[in-house]
């Protein structure tokens, strides 16, 4: 994939390592924050070529060829219920692996690796839209945003919809 | 070499060299129980396929040190240098016996009782340590024993006595090197421990001298199965493959680059690379594949143990062993594999008694198919058992609680079977050694699902179990053809592509409509067509631009052609098949996706998905009722014989009831009882003319159709045979002679269709009961089912019974005639034969009467027998009356009257 770019996931804030520490990749879905811990990214790139798969679930953008594998690319904005992405926007992508499977979250924009400590964290807030509180783990309080953590296993169990 | 053999050898070598390590290290540390079971796998095992093999003195010699070290296992002896040594010198006599082995592919002949006699008493505990210590240290003893060996050993083995001696000459010398020099030859661990000492050295050393013995002759020999093979794991194969993949793929890009750049320097590696990129693709591509027999060697012989131990006799077949497929598919499979034979063998297939009870043949066979289909294997189980027995799944599936009666009560007898493959669900009643140990199918499905894969089962009771199992190609290179629907690129298995048609507006081949569904005319059919783009919803509403050049391409699944529709057809391409995402797998229209030479990812259509989604029956419905259905479709076509004899108009016969087409010498012909006849395969044949004389010219050869019927047969003599056309037989007018059953349009000419039950009664009076009258039976359309095993009768009843205006449908066992019960067909009357195979009349006709929607339907006994005492028979299973076989027209007579009585009834 000669237009595969793979992007240097940039150097963690030194000022933020604690005990306790969670390292996540972060990224941003229509302006809110939400994190994939590090060691569940494989790769993270940007525009690809995406082969659209006629008949699958709306949320199946299709799929690319990363190094010879063929990887499946799932729209988060779709997942979460968002509204689809503007023309021209195509967004950036995060791989990660899921049942021996490499799969491709096009999601808008990558912002850095954060080291977030234990004691920011906090769990779902009942009030959270029911789909998103399947699919998030809990929030971490920053300084000056929330970050949803996501949870790549629910987010990527299709069997409810597979039946 | 047999290939189980050869594996043998492999495996057993590499074993052994482990063993030569682990032994040694035992003896350093006797405490370590993980090593002595370790050991005791290894020792065990070869011992076991020895045995398995046929291999006595291996076996032997294996199961004399397996006592020893069961004996340590147990803690009721000491590991002793002794005894590892010994140990150590059966696995010496064991590599001795394998190169001989290899050589011939024979145990060589000769005696081991001298060491199994040593390694007992040891066992026995006879043997104290210190004639042991005498006994070993020196070496000599253990060179007695070579000798020992030696002596026994075949010619081929040792060609010549200076041989032998240069062995024993070794043997000796080796432990005084060793004892001067111990450090020297390590090819084996060597003890240090102090204590220890010499014992233990000369043992480790001796080892080595054995070796060395081996190393002239029988060791080089010993190596070669095993150097020709090595293992590798399956991972490092598959990573290989991915960076093939993605050399080619860069491969395609430079070849693409230099294309416009013409002169470059870079053109000719840059076709070596080429090739050397292709050479190894395929390379790479083969470690992998292995052909599905390799999964199968096993089979007979395992087979072949099963029929011994269940006092069964079984003939199994395997077809398209050949056929490869991945390694680690095939590895997957192979235990499935194994169990669906063994349960075909034990619990599918009845005992030779009761085969013979059911009119089968004693016999049982278990047929093993496997091939190619569009992008998947398909490997088919089948066995001509007893087939399922729903009413057993039924109770199992109730006290097992897997549901209720009344669920049950809504289920059809295929969605019942498929009970079978639920956790814990065994049928068998007893448990056997073979199966029925509670793991079934339920294992098999969920092992065979694992790759991707599925399971079908088609069953009939009585006449056996098929299973089809479809696997995907994972990693198989399949042919395909690239083409475009609503800007999208699809690739389709080239396997299933039949051809491809061009179609426009102006060219012959024009795409019509029915209603809005396309079709093409196609050498004289028409052809569904689908449009690919509507069925993947890629059209986004806009109607097909019928002025535009479309292209089809006609595809077969099963028996069912047609056509899809797509906007262009590029190239054809190698693709390598791969799995579509868990997400994507229940979309059935693609059989997996495949990244192409230009680097994109495309989806790969799967022919069956896509006749199943234009509403064509979907592949889950049986093969088995497929041929009935195909054969219920002949049956609307019958061959004819046209011939010519006495008289201008041609003459028809349905093909199916002559036996032979034959011509005799006119001269040839003798009279017997006045009738002619004429010598035919040892029996006097009788001749009918078509007139009923019974003269015949002196001259020439005349063409004679041959009618038989078991071991009758008769000939009628005709003038000139026409031709053999395929119509549909409608006999429009009926006949006022005898000897026709009418008139029919046949190839586009009046032809009268002659009866042939009437000549067989001219040469044969009491093939009937007597001449046959015409009759004008009132002509009701009720629909027959004529039930017959002899296609013969079969063929004989039905141009009588059509004639009679009956719709007659046949077909050849009570199995099948239940089969159309279930498939929702009606009759008005049922008429069935007595004597048949398998399930005979009075069992179907029990059948019919207890459980099924046919129960009301009039039944008619045809048999050869009608004494009071059948006639009471027939009408206790349920028979509504019951006519001789021959007796046409009572036939006629009892089927108006038997319809009659049951409208009236109705």
């Amino acid at each position: 994939m000669s237009d595969a770019r793979s992007l240097t996931v940039g150097t963690l804030s030194s000022d933020l390592i604690e005990n306790e520490n969670n390292e996540y990749v972060t990224f941003t879905i229509g302006g809110q924050l939400f994190g994939i811990p590090v060691l569940q990214v494989q790769d993270v790139l940007g525009p690809q070529n995406i082969t659209r798969i006629p008949l699958a679930p709306p949320e199946v953008a299709g799929s690319l060829n990363l190094r010879g594998r063929i990887v499946t690319a799932i729209d988060v904005r779709i997942r979460l219920g968002l509204c689809d992405r503007e023309d021209g926007d195509e967004g950036m992508s995060v791989v990660v692996e899921y049942g021996g499977e490499l799969y491709s979250l096009i999601i808008d924009q990558v912002d850095e690796v954060k080291s977030l400590s234990d004691t920011s964290f906090e769990r779902n807030p009942p009030t959270l839209d029911p789909r998103w509180r399947a699919y998030a783990d809990g929030i971490y309080r920053l300084t000056d945003q929330l970050m949803v953590v996501l949870n790549v296993s629910r987010l990527l169990d299709f069997s409810d919809r597979i039946g | 070499m047999d290939d189980l053999l050869s594996e043998f050898l492999t495996e057993t070598s590499e074993s052994l060299s482990e063993l030569d390590v682990q032994l040694v290290r035992l003896e350093q540390n006797p405490n370590d129980l993980d090593l002595l079971a370790n050991i005791f796998r290894i020792v065990h095992t070869i011992k076991g396929t020895c045995g398995f093999l046929g291999l006595p003195r291996l076996e032997a010699v294996a199961h004399a040190s397996e006592n020893v070290l069961g004996k340590i296992r147990e803690g009721e002896m000491e590991v002793s240098p002794r005894a590892v040594s010994l140990i150590l010198m059966s696995l010496d006599r064991i590599k001795a016996l394998m190169a001989a082995l290899e050589q011939t592919e024979q145990e060589p002949e000769g005696d081991d009782s001298d060491l199994i006699k040593q390694l007992n008493a040891l066992a026995d505990g006879h043997l104290d340590e210190s004639t042991v210590e005498t006994g070993i240290s020196g070496g000599l003893n253990a060179s007695a024993v070579d000798e020992n060996r030696a002596a026994s050993f075949d010619e081929p083995l040792i060609p010549n006595d200076d041989e032998i001696s240069k062995a024993d000459a070794d043997t000796r010398t080796v432990p005084q090197v060793a004892e001067i020099e111990p450090e020297a030859s390590n090819a084996v661990p060597v003890p240090t421990s102090p204590d220890k000492g010499m014992q233990a050295k000369a043992p480790a050393q001796q080892t080595n001298g054995r070796q060395v013995a081996n190393d002239e002759e029988p060791k080089v020999r010993e190596s070669t199965v095993a150097s020709q093979t090595i293992r590798v794991h399956v991972d490092l194969l598959e990573n290989l493959m991915t960076m093939v993949s993605e050399l080619v793929l860069t491969r395609n890009q430079l070849l693409q680059i230099l294309r416009s750049h013409k002169d470059s320097e870079f053109a000719t590696p840059l076709q070596r690379l080429n090739h050397v990129t292709s050479e190894l693709q395929e390379g790479v591509m083969k470690t992998r594949m292995q052909p599905i027999g390799n999964a199968w060697a096993k089979l007979p012989r395992m087979v072949r143990d099963l029929a011994l131990e269940c006092g069964k006799k079984i003939d199994l077949q395997m077809f398209g062993a050949e056929t490869e497929l991945d390694r680690q598919v095939l590895d997957m499979i192979k235990d499935p594999l194994t169990h669906m034979v063994r349960n075909s063998a034990d619990h599918g297939l009845e005992s030779p008694q009761d085969r013979l009870a059911a009119g089968k043949s004693e016999i049982g066979r278990i047929t093993l198919n496997a091939y190619h289909e569009g992008g998947h294997i398909i490997i088919e189980i089948a066995d001509d058992g007893r087939g399922l027995d729903i009413e057993r799944i039924k109770t199992k599936i109730v006290t097992n609680g897997l549901a209720t009666e009344s669920e049950l009560g809504a289920m059809n007898d295929s969605q019942i079977q498929q009970f079978i493959f639920k956790p814990g669900f065994s049928t068998a009643q007893k448990v056997t050694a073979v199966s029925g140990r509670g793991v079934g199918m339920d294992v098999v499905r969920t092992n065979i699902e694992k790759i991707g894969g599925n399971i079908e089962l088609k069953s009939t009771r009585g006449r056996g179990s098929t299973f089809m199992i479809k696997i995907p190609l994972t990693l198989a290179i399949v042919n395909a053809l690239i083409v475009e629907a609503g800007a999208e690129r699809f690739a389709i298995p080239q396997i299933s592509v039949d051809e491809l048609v061009r179609a426009s507006a102006h060219s012959e081949h024009k795409i019509e409509r029915i209603n809005n569904a396309p079709v093409l005319r196609l050498r004289n059919r028409l052809l569904p067509l689908v449009t690919l783009k509507k069925l993947l919803k890629l059209d986004d509403g806009e109607e097909l631009a019928e002025n535009n050049d479309l292209f089809i391409v006609v595809t077969q699944v099963g028996t069912y052609m047609f056509g899809i529709i797509v906007d262009r057809v590029f190239d054809t391409e190698e693709i390598v098949v791969k799995p579509t995402a868990p997400i994507l797998r229940h979309i059935n229209m693609f059989s997996g996706n495949t990244i192409l030479g230009d680097g994109s990812v495309i989806m790969i259509l799967d022919p069956n998905g896509i006749a199943a989604a234009t509403g064509e029956l979907s592949i889950a419905e049986s093969h088995l009722t497929d041929a009935t259905k195909h054969k219920q479709r002949r049956d609307d076509l019958s061959s004819l014989l046209v011939f010519k004899a006495g008289g201008k108009a041609p003459k028809a016969v349905p093909l199916a009831l002559v036996a032979r087409l034959e011509e005799i010498d006119l001269a040839a012909i003798e009279y017997s009882n006045n009738k002619p006849v004429v010598q035919y395969r040892d029996q006097l044949m009788p001749l009918v003319s078509i007139d009923g004389t019974a003269e015949f010219g002196n001259e020439g050869r005349t063409p004679v159709l041959v009618f038989a019927d078991r071991e009758r047969s008769m000939g009628l003599v005709v003038d000139e045979i026409v031709d053999i056309v395929e119509e549909k037989m409608n006999v429009q007018l009926s006949a006022e002679r005898p000897g026709l059953l009418g008139s029919a349009i046949i190839s586009g000419k009046a032809t009268e269709v002659i009866d042939a039950g009437f000549f067989l009664t001219q040469a044969f009076a009491d093939w009937f009961d007597g001449p046959a009258e015409e009759t004008q039976t009132s002509h009701q359309t009720a629909r027959v089912l004529l039930v017959d095993d002899s296609p013969f009768f079969r063929n004989l009843l039905t141009p009588l019974l059509t004639v009679a205006g009956y719709d007659v449908t046949t077909i050849e066992s009570g199995r099948d005639a239940l089969q159309l019960c279930e498939d929702g067909e009606d009759f008005d009357v049922i008429i069935s034969d007595i004597e048949m195979p398998g399930m005979n009349g009075f069992e179907f006709a029990q059948e019919i009467r207890t459980a099924t929607r046919w129960k009301d339907t009039p039944l008619v006994a045809l048999s050869g027998y009608t004494s009071q005492k059948d006639l009471e028979r027939g009408r206790e299973a349920g028979f509504s009356d019951y006519v001789a076989k021959f007796d046409r027209e009572g036939l006629l007579q009892t089927l108006a009257q038997t319809l009659a009585e049951h409208r009236g009834a109705a």
